[in-house]
């Protein structure tokens, strides 16, 4: 039994090194068979331009957090229009167990004012791995991200991590440049993707579903809150809009409502903003640029009558 | 019967898998506990055989472990019975009184709602609407793999091939063995039982084998069953999407998907009893590889088939009896086998296919042809081999359509739309590369399985003449390819269901 334990406990091991050696090799070698590697440096999100872009920015007004709806749908032109400094943090699918890994790293280098955080419900509902993955890939790896990776606990992650970690020691992205134009995307200076598509004409019809928001993503979430709360920086809670078709199709919409109107100062722009399906949205959750505008507009005119982040603030 | 995702949805819910965290940390606690802490004392190992074999069940539903203490109770009062009484007529009611229990329940819980919804439609058929609505009733999960298991102790017990047992605690034991108790294998009383009365002793040689069965086990599950579970479900969820190649390759990544996730359960029970010094059955031998309907049968399921041909075919008469005879036999053995898998109307019609492919061996004795392994001294088979072997392969997979089908309609519909022009297309499958990617694993699972078809399992020999460092280097490579292919959302066993 002894020898049996012994040994057991060196072939763990063993395995353990022969696990990390191929790992790398497969990403490195085999990177289009390796399905439980997602390492996907420069993908549709433009995270790793975003975190290029952030290096030049301290002490703003505002920062956005959130996924797509936040990255698709916070203008900072608009916002600099007005005289208020922002930076759009959004990233693809971000939840809040990846919201939490990037304000740790980012919040005291911007020092916002306000955090204006999208709190699609579709993020809560969702394990975090496609968004843990672009960012271990576009962003530095640290132990924050060993941290994420144990929280949301799947295969992909953990194998994009090794693999990320070994490219980030060797520094084998270091010159990696991304086109700022990739189709009907262009990324727009402060983390904003612009879209050039102006009509969504597809079928809204969509299945009725409910929306369980996951225990570990509201306790990310509740943490934040508690963290931003503890550096006195104000919090705006904000749902963007989506198209109608999609947004009725959630049958838990007021549990949802309720439970944000409880934990912040909430906005859901569903409610409060009358877009047209077809105008202002390119697919059925995101908005085109005038959907943008007008909702960046109406933002901007409830933040001006709302909130006072400090003294120094330029929203008044 | 409920569609396959609620079943799965169902299952999902709170089991303890053997491809699960909750499993990987039970294993170890309880070996641990088993060799360190009762050691030396037979007694207490049977004893924490039961607690952990029962924790392993109440971790599903503890409510329905009152069905296996009360299955256990009876059988074992009717074996102490059986003892004790000479005459047929006692011995007989007491046998027909545990076979009643025990197939009540089953037949309660497993095809209570068929027969209703069945004894509903013929009604109205006839003009006579009834109105009854079914239960929805949940299936205990292995209800139907511990109820043939201690049916065969109280039959072998009053056939007297077995002497009962007066020991609670271990005849507990020998119902409820967590490795084999929800999906088998369906262990013979004859088999498993005496094994409970023995001294266990660790032996190294075989706890590494269990260790490595179990690798191998959990590699058919979560590489090849899982992934071809995912496109399998997505083509047989709505067959009318896809061209007839699509379709042929949707029933192949089935066939593969059952094999895998139902051999791979049974590799990594039966290692597990390893670990704990039992020895189960082998319940699959490559059954890919058979060259005929027959040997199929003598390669899939060995447990169920042979529980069925001993407690049931032979009592019928078997093949020693007039042609029609034979034939009735064979048909019902099969049917019921069909029946066994589930309360549908498709079960029933893949046992009938199976009779049907199997019958014209029979009758023409050319059933017992094929009895050693394929190739069984040279590296490749012959062409006649091949061809039988694609032939057997082809109809097997022909048969599993009905299998994985929701009902006969659906069926139907999936193989009108395979056999048509779209057959000659290309399949009308998406992202291809993901599809390329899982038929390099099924090309390389099968290469694995091939060279090991002499063996218990197919890695059991590989690198065995090897330095350590080339065993180990192959194991580590399994548990990669583990790593990098496994499907990543946690998919309950298919065999629970039945």
């Amino acid at each position: 039994m002894k020898i049996f334990l012994r040994r057991i406990t060196s072939f763990i091991g063993f395995a353990l090194v022969f696990y990390l050696f191929f790992n790398i090799l497969w990403g490195l070698f085999l990177p289009l068979l390796a399905k439980n590697i997602n390492y996907r440096i420069g993908s549709y999100g433009y995270m790793h331009t975003r975190i290029q872009n952030l290096k030049a920015y301290s002490g703003i007004d505002i920062l956005f957090l959130g996924s797509s709806h936040a990255y698709r749908g916070f203008d900072p032109r608009i916002f600099k229009a007005n005289g208020i400094r922002v930076f759009n943090l959004g990233s693809s699918s971000q939840t809040p167990i990846q919201t939490e890994v990037l304000l740790d790293r980012y919040l005291e280098s911007l020092k916002p004012k306000l955090v204006v955080y999208e709190v699609s419900p579709v993020n809560f509902s969702s394990d975090g791995v496609e968004s843990a993955v672009d960012i271990i890939a576009n962003d530095t790896n640290d132990i924050g991200s060993i941290k994420m990776a144990l929280k949301i606990n799947h295969v992909k992650v953990y194998n994009t991590l090794i693999y990320g970690l070994f490219r980030g020691l060797l520094h084998l992205d270091s010159s990696f440049v991304e086109d700022l134009t990739k189709g009907d995307d262009t990324y727009v200076e402060g983390g904003f993707v612009e879209k050039k598509i102006a009509h969504y004409d597809k079928s809204m019809d969509f299945p009725s579903r409910k929306m369980n928001l996951k225990q570990k993503q509201l306790r990310a979430f509740e943490k934040i809150l508690s963290k931003l709360r503890e550096r006195e920086v104000a919090v705006f809670l904000v749902q963007a809009p989506v198209t109608s078709g999609f947004y009725h199709a959630r049958s838990n919409n007021s549990d949802i409502d309720a439970y944000f109107r409880r934990i912040g100062n909430y906005y859901n722009f569903n409610k409060i903003i009358e877009l047209s399906d077809n105008q202002h949205f390119y697919d059925e959750r995101h908005l085109n640029q005038a959907g943008v505008e007008l909702f960046n507009a109406k933002l901007l005119e409830i933040l001006r009558d709302n909130v006072v982040p400090t003294k120094k603030s330029n929203l008044k | 019967m409920n569609s396959w995702s609620e079943i799965f949805f169902r299952l999902s819910y709170g089991y303890m898998l053997f491809n699960s965290i909750d499993f990987a940390i039970f294993l170890p606690v309880v070996f641990i506990l088993y060799w360190l802490v009762a050691k030396r004392n037979l007694k207490a190992q049977n004893l924490l055989i039961v607690v952990v074999s029962y924790l392993f069940y109440g971790w599903w539903e503890w409510k329905f472990l009152s069905l296996i203490i009360f299955s256990t109770l009876v059988d074992y009062s009717v074996g102490l019975g059986l003892a004790k009484r000479e005459s047929p007529n006692v011995r007989k009611m007491l046998l027909w009184t545990s076979i009643l229990i025990n197939l009540g329940f089953l037949g309660f819980f497993k095809y209570f709602d068929f027969f209703l919804a069945n004894f509903t439609k013929a009604f109205s058929f006839f003009g006579h609407p009834i109105n009854a609505s079914t239960l929805n009733i949940v299936i205990p999960v292995g209800i139907s793999f511990y109820t043939f298991q201690t049916l065969s102790y109280t039959i072998d017990v009053y056939r007297r091939k077995l002497k009962p047992t007066n020991d609670l605690v271990a005849f507990a034991a020998f119902v409820s063995f967590f490795p084999q108790l929800v999906a088998g294998p369906i262990e013979r009383s004859t088999h498993l039982l005496p094994q409970f009365f023995v001294r266990r002793r660790f032996f190294y040689s075989e706890a590494v084998d269990g260790l490595k069965q179990i690798l191998w086990g959990i590699f058919k599950k979560v590489v090849i069953a899982d992934n071809c579970a995912q496109y399998a479900n997505m083509i047989f969820s709505d067959p009318s999407d896809y061209n007839g190649s699509a379709l042929v390759l949707g029933a192949i990544f089935f066939c593969f998907q059952i094999y895998g996730d139902f051999s791979g359960y049974s590799d990594i029970a039966i290692g597990t009893a390893k670990l704990f010094g039992f020895d189960l059955k082998k319940n699959f031998a490559y059954p890919y590889f058979s060259r005929d309907i027959a040997e199929f049968w003598r390669r899939w399921h060995i447990s169920l088939s042979t529980w069925f041909r001993d407690y049931l075919y032979i009592p019928l008469g078997g093949s020693r009896v007039k042609t029609s005879l034979k034939i009735r036999n064979t048909l019902i053995v099969f049917l019921v086998s069909g029946f066994w898998h589930g309360a549908n109307w498709t079960f029933i019609v893949w046992g009938a296919l199976h009779a049907i492919y199997f019958l014209p061996l029979l009758l023409l004795s050319k059933n017992r042809r094929n009895l050693e392994i394929v190739a069984s001294k040279k590296y490749l088979p012959t062409l006649t081999e091949l061809i039988g072997m694609i032939t057997t392969f082809s109809l097997v997979t022909f048969a599993w359509i009905f299998f994985r089908a929701e009902s006969l309609a659906h069926a139907f519909t999936y193989i009108g739309g395979m056999f048509s022009l779209s057959l000659f297309h290309i399949p009308s499958l998406v992202p291809r590369r993901h599809i390329l990617i899982l038929l390099g694993l099924i090309l390389a699972f099968i290469s694995v399985e091939w060279s090991g078809r002499k063996d218990q399992f197919a890695i059991e020999s590989i690198g065995k003449r090897q330095p350590q460092i080339v065993r180990w280097s192959f194991y580590s490579f399994v548990i990669f390819m583990i790593g990098m292919y496994m499907q990543t959302q946690e998919t309950p066993f298919i065999y629970f269901q039945f």
